[in-house]
Formats: structure tokens, sequence, C-alpha cells
């Protein structure tokens, strides 16, 4: 890419406009590496006009990522992108986006791309999603999750988070939720994924559920049956099965923590997706502690005085949050 | 800022690469970084880094190097912070549009308030009037917050045709919102 950049023919202003254009791509891109930075910057420094054209893509490049959210809200509330030049759509954007009025209802367009919505639940926040096919979702809290209802398919990336889905049955329309390199597919179930970091793990209460790699990872299908969990790590094509009460795999509905013989790195985890001021867990020997018990989810002090009672350790405050130490005090 | 040992220049190739392409580093951290703001405070903690550090012999290419290091050091900054920004504005975002899209909290001062509105009126509909897969690449992407990766996986496509997507609904959109050109 950078070599394709660098040796562009740039003769137009419209060149050297896509060129950079194609160069803050780059620059944004998860991939990039310091030569082809080093590239970047040559090509900036080789003629004034790159360095205008670069600055201009970047001036509302800024602008847009800076105004995203209220660009969001404006586009969220008309249906699919248009023709262009239509007066009336520019008014009822403009009006929405001055946040004074309520859109009219705009005709039903058949031929209107896909929407993704994407929903975002913060620390100790949880959050309902009634979606149009009439399956629910329930995000726990430090969860981010986008849905893009199909016609032929219904999907949900979940990146990071924990969430629980009750999917309406539509046998013509299966459900694929993708979190890292596995995509779980079911029909009509409800059931827990939870996805931290590169830990994925799913529990079935209702209905059967498939577990897949995603294409080109590795890993084989496996199905689930109410009752049974999951577990697996991304990159790796072993996966370790559990029985579980689905009430349990869900207990954060309810404002609990449920664990048994689950390190306590994970249940640390757990904890600072529900409150704001961090857990700091240091210790790998601490971290590795296997910890069973129920945790009542009111605040934080009050938790963490409880988990002392199920594991060797002290709670001891630090800067912006709480350190756990092993408690020499506590040793069996 | 705060005063910062100023080791000479001429005999530090890596410090020399620095201050020549300072505005170079400036523009490319606030590519990744967001803003021209976060930028300069990064370029400035950047300088701080060379200033205070052990002096190499040998430094093959000082712009690569120089790179790598700005590259590095928005990684351990970027890492936790961007999340919980991402976290908090899209949650901010949710929240406000339970309570009817009226928004009191970001409401700007009165006299600016037409003229915002009448630039958020010209990004909307530039926005809306890219064309189909460049606008959904860059909705997904630049809007929604997803990564390039979960942009892919959404739209069923590969990550290097996402970042061409959005490129290319960047040009469009520099046409139509940026500064004219004169070259």
């Amino acid at each position: 890419m950078a070599e394709a950049l660098t040796q562009k023919r740039e003769t137009g202003e419209a060149d050297i406009r896509a060129v950079a254009a194609d160069w803050i791509a780059r620059l944004q891109a998860p991939d990039l590496d310091a030569a082809q930075a080093a590239d970047f910057d040559a090509w900036l420094s080789a003629e004034p006009a790159h360095a205008r054209a670069y600055d201009a893509a970047l001036a509302v490049t800024l602008e847009l990522e800076a105004a995203a959210p209220r660009i969001s809200e404006a586009l969220a509330d008309e249906p699919a992108p248009r023709r262009a030049g239509r007066r009336g759509w520019l008014i009822a954007g403009g009006l929405a986006a001055a946040g004074a009025i309520a859109l009219a209802v705009m005709p039903y367009d058949v031929l209107a791309p896909t929407k993704t919505e994407t929903y975002v639940t913060a620390k100790g926040e949880h959050r309902r999603l009634k979606l149009a096919d009439g399956s629910t979702i329930e995000m726990n809290a430090g969860s981010r999750l986008s849905v893009t209802l199909e016609r032929g398919e219904r999907r949900v990336v979940l990146p990071e988070g924990e969430a629980v889905f009750d999917v309406a049955a539509d046998k013509s329309r299966p459900f694929l939720i993708s979190a890292g390199d596995r995509t779980v597919r079911v029909v009509g179930t409800r059931f827990d994924v939870r996805h931290r970091g590169h830990a994925l793990s799913v529990a079935v209460e209702r209905g059967v559920v498939e577990v897949r790699p995603a294409d080109g990872a590795p890993g084989r299908a496996w199905r689930l049956r109410p009752g049974q969990r999951l577990d697996a790590s991304e990159g790796r094509p072993a996966v370790q099965f559990s029985a579980v009460d689905p009430a349990e795999a869900e207990s954060w509905r309810a404002g609990r923590l449920i664990f048994r013989d689950q390190p306590l790195g994970e249940v640390v985890a757990d904890l600072n997706q529900q409150f704001d001021k961090p857990i700091v867990l240091d210790d790998p020997v601490l971290a590795a502690t296997r910890v069973s018990g129920v945790l009542v989810l009111d605040d934080q002090a009050a938790v963490l005085r409880r988990l002392a009672l199920l594991a060797p350790l002290k709670a001891l405050p630090s800067g912006k949050g709480v350190v756990l130490r092993t408690d020499p005090a506590a040793k069996p | 800022m705060a005063d910062a040992p100023k080791p000479s220049a001429t005999d530090d190739p890596l410090l020399a690469a620095y201050l020549e392409r300072r505005a170079n580093l400036v523009r490319f951290l606030a590519a990744r970084a967001g803003s021209l703001a976060a930028a300069e405070d990064l370029a400035q903690e950047l300088y701080l880094k060379l200033a205070g550090r052990e002096r190499a012999q040998d430094i093959g290419n000082p712009t690569a190097l120089l790179y790598r290091m700005a590259l590095n050091l928005m990684l351990d900054r970027a890492r936790g912070e961007a999340r919980a920004a991402a976290r908090d504005s899209a949650w901010r975002q949710t929240a406000h549009a339970q309570v009817a899209g009226i928004d009191v909290a970001d409401e700007p001062a009165a006299d600016d308030a037409a003229a915002a509105a009448q630039r958020l009126r010209q990004l909307v509909t530039a926005v809306r009037e890219l064309p189909p897969q460049a606008g959904r690449a860059f909705r997904l992407h630049k809007l929604d917050g997803l990564s390039h990766a979960e942009t892919a996986r959404v739209m069923g496509l590969s990550v290097k045709a996402v970042e061409k997507h959005v490129s290319a609904a960047l040009k469009a959109l520099t046409a139509k919102l940026g500064p004219r050109l004169n070259s």
C-alpha cells in the first residue's frame, strides 16, 4: 500500500487529493508501521501541494470525528440515504440536528440499505434492547455490540462484553453473533454470550446454539444444548465444555455475580466492569487463586469486604483505585 | 511547557530529525490521536523522551526511528483512554436518544448556535450523499466507532476494502467540506 501510494502518479490536484485521503485512511489503520509512517513523511515533504492537500483532508476528518455523535443522531432519525439534492430531506436533517423538533414519519423504502445500530453500556450500566424482529438483548455493563437486521440474516457483532440473547424464532433468518474469531449461530433460543478480552463463553438456557470458528479461524463447530456451556480462547482451536445452570450465567442481571471455582483474576475483571474505581490485581499467584461464591453488587467497598471473606486477600486504597494483596494473616 | 533539558541538536541526529520534522509529526499524530491538541501534547511528550534518553551511537534511519517511537508512545497512551472515551461518548449518545432528542448539556452558546447548526447540516448532508458502500463504511467506522475489523465483518468485506471505502469517503467529504485548494 505504501509503495503504491508513493509511486502513484500525481499530476493533477484531484490525484493529490486522492492520495491525501489514502494517507489519512492508512495512518488511521491499526496495522500501520513505522516504515509506512516514514514514507508518509517523505510524501508530505516532497511538494507543498501535498501538505496542503493533506491538511485539508485532516481538517475535515477531525471535524467529522468530533461531530460524529451529532451527525449520527441526525442521520439516525431518517431512513436510508436517497438521491442527493432533495430539499425536503435537507431541512429535515437540519431540524433533527438542532434537536428541536421530532421528525415526521418517513415513507418506508424497500430498497433501503441495511442499517446497523451500535449500543454501548458504561460501567455499572445494564441495558435492555428490543429488536425489530421481536428478539431482546440484555447487555451487561462495559459492553459494546452492533446489530444489523437483514432480510436473509440477523447479525450481531460483540467486540467486548456480555449479553443475554432471547432470539425470536425465524427459521429463514438465522441469528449470528460474531465474537472474536468465533461465530454463534442460532434460530430461536435464549442464551448468554460473554466476550471479554480474548475469552469467549456461551451458556445456553433454551434451544440449540451453534458455535463455529469465523472464516479462516482454527477449530471446529460445536452444538450446545440447554445447560451446556462452552469456553473458548481466541486463536486456540480447543474449547472446554461444562455444565451450567443458565440462571447463574445470567446472574449479573439480578445485580449479583455467582462464580464457581473461578480464578480471582476473572472475578476482578468482572467487578471492574461494574465499578468506576479500578481494582488492581498484580499478584499472579493471587490472581490464579480459585474462588467460589456469590457477590451482591451494591457498593464497591462492601463487595470487596465480602470478597476478602472468600479469598486470602486484603484491599488497600491506592491512588485512584484499590489494590488487592495477599493477606498473610488469612493464609490457611 | 515545563523547562526541558535542551541538548544541542547538532550532535544528536535523532533530535535534529525531530526538530526538522516536528510539523509533519504533528500532522501524523493528529490523524491517529483525533485532534491537533492531543497531537501537540504527544509531540511534546516525544521531545521529552528524546531529550532524556541515552544517546545511541549509530542510528540507521532517524526518520523511521522517530515515527516508531511516536507510534509506541501512542500505543502506550491511547490503549485504555480511547476505549473509555469511546464508551463514554457512545453511552452519552444513546442516553441522549432516550430523552427525545432534547440535548441540554451540549447546547452551544447562543451566538454560535446558528453557525454551528448550519455547519452541522453541511456535515450531515455530505455524509448522507456519499456513495452507498463508502457511506456505509464511513458511518460504521467513523460514526458508530466500529474498528476496521468489525466494520469489515459487518459489511462482509476485507479489512483492506474497508480502508479503501473509508479513503474514498474522506476524499469526497474533503472535496465537499474542505477549504478550496489553489495549487
